[in-house]
């Protein structure tokens, strides 16, 4: 289709791509509420979370993602890949959350990678990881590709919303991201390969659910997540 | 989505404090009984303007319904839609057919519109209490929202605001297109403001109506070629019929069919 896939990942990776990112903090306005970087006082803990997030549940996210790309090129079905991440993404709002970030990817897929509607359904609720794997699939992003906009994602996520929520100097967040890149690499190391479901890395950060719960019913919240 | 569900969706716009949320609880009471509506709120902290309208008893609680924003009031109606897009295929799905939704921005500043992604018309909020020389600064929801309120009539002694020049000031920068000086101890304000949305919801419902993008940009003036100041603004040229309510200045107010 002449699409080049480093375009396609610059602007999956651009927060100007209308999917409702602005809405996303990655768990940190929740992991804010109840004490990280103690009120500005411990500001490196920011950077500390998205790492803690990298090793853990971004791998899964990561990890989705490859092995959806992969189910999508082989023309297999995604619903046991979609179960595989629910069953490693123990808070329902947190799977709510997901889900419905992934129709917002869904929505804007439909027209600009119509290729996409041939694997998922338009209005379809799926894990985000899910969906944007399967947009690897059809505009030729790599497995390493994929992985790595996931990891560089979240990381991002992170980082943007800290500036929203602590006082941030916004040159510091640029700094804590690129720190973050060798992580990020690792990450997407570590997962490119896979092509099962029940490959998909099952490692959890429990406190990351407990805060997910908990800020589903937090009525003073600027971000759903 | 099934075409016989989607409904008008009305966005209220407008600065912080002019009475958005006040003027949706009244569009509520005086239409719930006539119009099967939904509501979605923007708000600064999720839910606060959406739990001001439950508390208000206007509407069953579960048809008003909050977006997060993540503090970014204006990319929520208008860079990124898609989270209140959502929200307002939601509403339309779990209650449907509904006739109206109306969608609420965070109070931001005079520069934030909707998009008309988002919603087919737009009301935009002013209030006396904000200055009277506001509507004259102008900007592009006050320009060319489909219909421009004045709120708060009432508290004009109190803060020193002449209405009739604040409502001349808001027409003469509108080109024609409608003000409502209101307050809700006004019925016949109210009225009007009842029947403008009625109106409005049977020129879309109609398909006779094409959403016109207020924009970002306010009217601004350059000099031309040949020297002369000119102003002008970059909205979209429309030539539309469709209904609305014309106020002149003595708030003598006569709504028709108009076309321009």
């Amino acid at each position: 289709m002449g699409t080049n896939p480093e375009l396609v990942a610059l602007m999956l990776a651009d927060a100007r791509l209308p999917t409702g990112g602005h809405t996303q903090s990655a768990g940190l306005e929740p992991a804010v509420l109840a004490g990280l970087g103690a009120d500005g006082n411990k500001l490196g803990e920011i950077e500390e979370y998205a790492r803690d997030r990298s090793r853990t549940v971004t791998r899964v996210e990561a990890g989705a993602a490859v092995v959806a790309r992969y189910f999508a090129l082989s023309g297999l079905e995604l619903t046991p890949v979609e179960r595989a991440w629910a069953a490693r993404t123990p808070s329902q709002a947190l799977r709510a959350a997901s889900r419905r970030q992934g129709r917002a990817y869904l929505r804007l897929a439909g027209r600009v990678w119509p290729g996409v509607l041939e694997h998922l359904p338009g209005d379809g609720e799926i894990a985000r990881p899910v969906v944007v794997g399967v947009v690897g699939a059809v505009t030729g992003l790599s497995a390493v590709q994929t992985a790595r906009l996931i990891g560089y994602e979240d990381a991002q996520t992170v980082v943007a919303a800290s500036l929203k929520l602590l006082p941030v100097d916004p040159v510091d967040a640029a700094c804590w991201l690129t720190a973050l890149h060798p992580e990020i690499e690792e990450l997407a190391d570590a997962v490119r390969g896979l092509t099962g479901p029940g490959e998909i890395p099952a490692c959890g950060a429990p406190l990351v659910d407990v805060f997910g719960q908990k800020h589903a019913a937090e009525r003073m919240r600027l971000f759903h997540a | 989505m099934h075409e016989s569900t989607r409904s008008f969706r009305l966005g209220v716009a407008g600065p912080v404090g002019t009475g958005k949320s006040s003027l949706i609880a009244m569009v509520c009471r005086e239409l719930a009984g006539e119009l099967q509506l939904g509501v979605i709120t923007n708000d600064i902290y999720t839910d606060e303007d959406a739990r001001l309208l439950r508390s208000a008893g206007v509407l069953a609680p579960e048809r008003i319904r909050a977006v997060e924003t993540g503090a970014c009031p204006h990319t929520a109606i208008r860079d990124d839609v898609t989270p209140n897009l959502l929200a307002v295929e939601d509403l339309e799905r779990d209650f449907a057919p509904l006739d109206v939704v109306l969608v609420e921005s965070g109070g931001d500043n005079l520069t934030a519109t909707f998009s008309p992604a988002l919603v087919d018309a737009q009301i935009f909020v002013l209030d006396v209490a904000g200055g009277g020389d506001v509507a004259r600064k102008g900007g592009p929801g006050i320009a060319r929202a489909d219909l421009l309120v004045v709120n708060k009539t009432d508290l004009a002694p109190y803060v020193g605001v002449d209405v009739v020049q604040m409502v001349a000031d808001a027409e003469a920068a509108r080109g024609g297109k409608p003000v409502l000086a209101l307050s809700r101890s006004d019925a016949e304000s109210v009225a009007l403001l009842k029947k403008w949305v009625l109106e409005m919801t049977a020129v879309v419902r109609s398909g006779r109506h094409t959403p016109v993008d207020p924009g970002p940009m306010a009217p601004h003036s350059h000099v031309g070629d040949d020297g002369e100041l000119i102003t002008h603004t970059h909205a979209h040229p429309h030539d539309q019929t469709h209904a609305g309510v014309e106020v002149d200045t003595d708030r003598v107010v006569q709504a028709h069919a108009h076309s321009h």
